[in-house]
C-alpha cells in the first residue's frame, strides 16, 4: 500500500496535535510509577545515597504491626463505607425517583451538597459536632435520654473507626445516589408497570427487577467507594491524625508520617504500592461478579 | 390496604427518610455560619444557639491571620492555570483521536487509559522526589505540573467521546466550503465542545480547588499554601479560637456552595462524569 503524501501529512498534524499532552502525561503521571516501584526497592532516607535491597522494604512491610494494623483498618473502612454509601444512596434514589415525592430538585440540590463541600472545611465541621464535651451529637444523645451512648468519638480507640466511616459515608453518600438516580431513570418503565399489573410487590419489584438490571451500576459505584476506601487520607488526617495510638491508621497516613516523618522514602512508596495491588485484585474480582451478565433493551 | 393507602405510606416514608437526611447534610452549614459569628466566650456558653449580635471581628481576624488573601491567590492561580493546561492539551489530542486517521491510534489512546486504573497516591513520593530534583517543591509552578498531568488522561476520556459524538457531516460541508483545518477546529469544532469542556472545566477545577493531599505533600510552605491547607494549619493554630476557625471555613465554603447553587445541573452532571459515561 502507498501512503500518499496528503496522509503523510495528516498523520504528522495529528502527532503534533497529541504530542505535547502525551509528553507531560509520560514525564510526570506514568514515569513516577516505574521510578516508584524503583524507589520502593530501595533504602533511602531521601537525602543520603539510595542502598538497593530488593524486596526488602515489602518484606519488611509484612511484618510491621503498624502497617498491618494500618491495612487492617482500610479493609474495615472499604467494607462499611462501600455497604453503607451504596445501601443508603440506593434507598435515597429509590425515594428521590418517585413521582409522587414533592419539591424534587430542592431534595436532589440538597444530598449532592457534601460532595462540593472541600474534605477539609466537611471534617473539621464534624470534628466539632463529634467534640466529646460540646459537641452536637453527644448533645443530642443526652437530649433524647441517651447518654449512655454519648463518647469521646475522636479520641476512643474503640469508636474512633467506625466514627470516621460516618464521616466519610456522609461525604459521599450524595455522589453514589446520584449515580444511581442516573441508573433507575434508564431502566424502561414498562417492565415495572408489566410487574405491578401481575400483582408483584413493591419488595419484590425492587429484588428482582430493579436490582438484577441495575448491576452495571452497582458494580460502578462498588468499585468507586473501594476504591476510595482504600486510598483514604484526607478525611482520617484531619479528624484524627490516625490517632489516638494508630487506633484510626491507615496505609496513606501511616505512608505519610513514615516518609516525612522518618525519612524513609523506599518503604513508604512500598506501602502505596502493596495498596495498589490489593485494590487493583480486589477491583478485578469486583467486575467479574458485577459484569458477568449484562440485559438488553 | 388498598394501592392509594399505601402510597401515602411510601410518601409518609419517604419524606421522614429525606428529611432526616436533609437536616444532617444541611445543619452543620447552617451552624457553620452562626457559630462564625460568636464571640470566644459565648462559643463555649452556647455553642448550638444563634448568635446575640453578630461579631464581624472574626472575621477580620480569620482574614488577615489566616491569610486568606494570598490563599485566595494561590487557589485561583493554581487552578485557572491547571484547568487551562488540561483543557488546551486535552482537547487538542482528543480532536486527533476522535476525528484523525494515523498509526498507533488506538494503542497511543490506550495508553491514556492506563493511568486511570492506577490511583494517584502510588506516584505521589516519586513526584515529590522528581520535582524536588527540578527545584519545584514549595511553588506553585510544581503544584500546576502535578495536577495537569494528573487530570489529562481522563479529560482525554471525556472530550474524546464527546468530539466522536459531533456529526461529520457539518465539518465536510466547511471543507468543500474551503475552510482550513484550523478554521473548522476553531469556529465549528470547540463552539460544539463547549459542554464537553465545561464538564472538564468542573471536574478538573473542582478537584484542584478542593485538594489537600498533593498540596499537603508538594506545597506546604506558609507562603504557597491553597485554602484547604490555609483552613487546616489555621485550625491547628487556633484550635480554642473556634469562632476564628468557622469564620475561615465559611469564607473559604460559602462561595463554593453559592457557585454549586447556581450551576447545580453542571455540577452534577460534571462530578459524575466518570462514573456514568465509563
Amino acid at each position: 500500500m502507498k501512503v500518499t503524501a496528503t496522509k503523510k501529512r495528516e498523520w504528522l498534524i495529528a502527532y503534533t496535535l497529541i504530542l505535547p499532552a502525551f509528553l507531560v502525561y509520560l514525564i510526570f503521571r506514568i514515569y513516577p510509577v516505574f521510578y516508584g516501584f524503583f524507589l520502593s526497592l530501595q533504602d533511602w532516607d531521601g537525602f543520603s545515597a539510595m542502598r538497593f535491597i530488593g524486596f526488602g522494604n515489602y518484606r519488611e512491610a509484612f511484618n510491621d504491626k503498624i502497617f498491618l494494623l494500618s491495612l487492617g483498618h482500610n479493609v474495615i473502612y472499604a467494607i462499611f463505607t462501600v455497604i453503607g454509601k451504596n445501601i443508603l444512596g440506593f434507598i435515597l434514589a429509590l425515594f428521590l425517583t418517585r413521582k409522587t415525592i414533592k419539591l424534587m430538585p430542592l431534595w436532589r440540590t440538597i444530598f449532592f451538597i457534601p460532595v462540593v463541600v472541600s474534605t477539609v472545611a466537611f471534617g473539621i465541621i464534624w470534628s466539632w459536632l463529634l467534640n466529646a464535651s460540646f459537641g452536637l451529637v453527644n448533645e443530642m444523645l443526652r437530649a433524647i435520654g441517651l447518654s449512655v451512648l454519648a463518647r469521646s468519638w475522636l479520641s476512643d480507640p474503640k469508636v474512633v473507626l467506625l466514627t470516621l466511616i460516618m464521616v466519610d459515608i456522609a461525604k459521599w453518600t450524595g455522589y453514589h445516589t446520584v449515580i444511581y438516580i442516573a441508573g433507575l431513570q434508564s431502566l424502561p418503565s414498562e417492565l415495572f408497570e408489566a410487574a405491578y399489573i401481575d400483582g408483584a410487590r413493591s419488595f419484590q419489584v425492587v429484588r428482582f427487577i430493579t436490582l438484577p438490571l441495575l448491576l452495571p451500576i452497582i458494580g460502578i459505584n462498588i468499585l468507586t467507594s473501594l476504591i476510595g476506601g482504600f486510598s483514604v487520607f484526607d478525611l482520617v488526617f484531619i479528624l484524627t491524625g490516625g490517632g489516638p495510638l494508630h487506633a484510626s491508621e491507615v496505609i496513606m497516613t501511616r505512608m505519610y508520617s513514615v516518609a516525612f516523618q522518618f525519612h524513609r522514602v523506599g518503604y513508604g512508596t512500598a506501602m502505596t504500592f502493596i495498596m495498589f495491588i490489593v485494590v487493583f485484585i480486589l477491583s478485578v474480582i469486583q467486575l467479574r461478579l458485577t459484569q458477568r451478565r449484562s440485559y438488553e433493551f | 390496604m388498598n394501592f392509594r393507602t399505601k402510597t401515602f405510606l411510601f410518601d409518609v416514608l419517604s419524606y421522614v427518610f429525606l428529611g432526616f437526611g436533609a437536616i444532617v447534610v444541611v445543619y452543620p452549614l447552617v451552624w457553620m455560619v452562626e457559630a462564625s459569628f460568636k464571640q470566644g466566650a459565648e462559643f463555649y456558653v452556647s455553642p448550638w444557639g444563634l448568635p446575640q449580635r453578630l461579631v464581624l471581628e472574626n472575621y477580620r481576624f480569620a482574614w488577615q491571620r489566616g491569610e486568606l488573601l494570598l490563599g485566595f491567590f494561590n487557589s485561583i492561580t493554581v487552578t485557572c492555570t491547571s484547568v487551562v493546561f488540561i483543557c488546551i492539551l486535552a482537547f487538542l489530542a482528543s480532536y486527533a483521536f476522535a476525528r484523525m486517521e494515523f498509526p498507533g491510534r488506538e494503542i497511543i489512546y490506550y495508553s491514556f487509559l492506563l493511568s486511570m486504573i492506577i490511583p494517584a497516591q502510588i506516584q505521589i513520593l516519586p513526584l515529590f522526589v522528581i520535582l524536588k530534583n527540578l527545584n519545584a517543591i514549595n511553588r506553585l509552578s510544581g503544584l500546576i505540573i502535578a495536577h495537569t498531568s494528573g487530570g489529562i488522561a481522563f479529560s482525554i476520556f471525556l472530550l474524546r467521546a464527546f468530539l466522536s459524538a459531533i456529526p461529520k457531516e457539518l465539518e465536510e460541508a466547511a471543507y468543500i466550503e474551503g475552510c482550513s483545518r484550523y478554521k473548522v477546529l476553531t469556529t465549528i469544532i470547540l463552539p460544539l465542545s463547549k459542554p464537553g469542556l465545561s464538564t472538564v472545566i468542573i471536574f478538573q477545577g473542582m478537584g484542584v480547588w478542593n485538594d489537600f493531599f498533593t498540596s499537603l505533600i508538594l506545597a506546604n510552605a506558609p507562603k504557597v499554601r491553597t485554602l484547604p491547607l490555609r483552613i487546616y494549619f489555621f485550625m491547628t493554630q487556633y484550635v480554642i479560637d473556634w469562632s476564628y476557625v468557622f469564620a475561615t471555613l465559611t469564607i473559604v465554603a460559602l462561595p463554593v456552595i453559592v457557585l454549586y447553587l447556581i450551576l447545580q445541573t453542571q455540577f452534577i452532571s460534571g462530578l459524575t462524569a466518570g462514573a456514568l459515561k465509563g
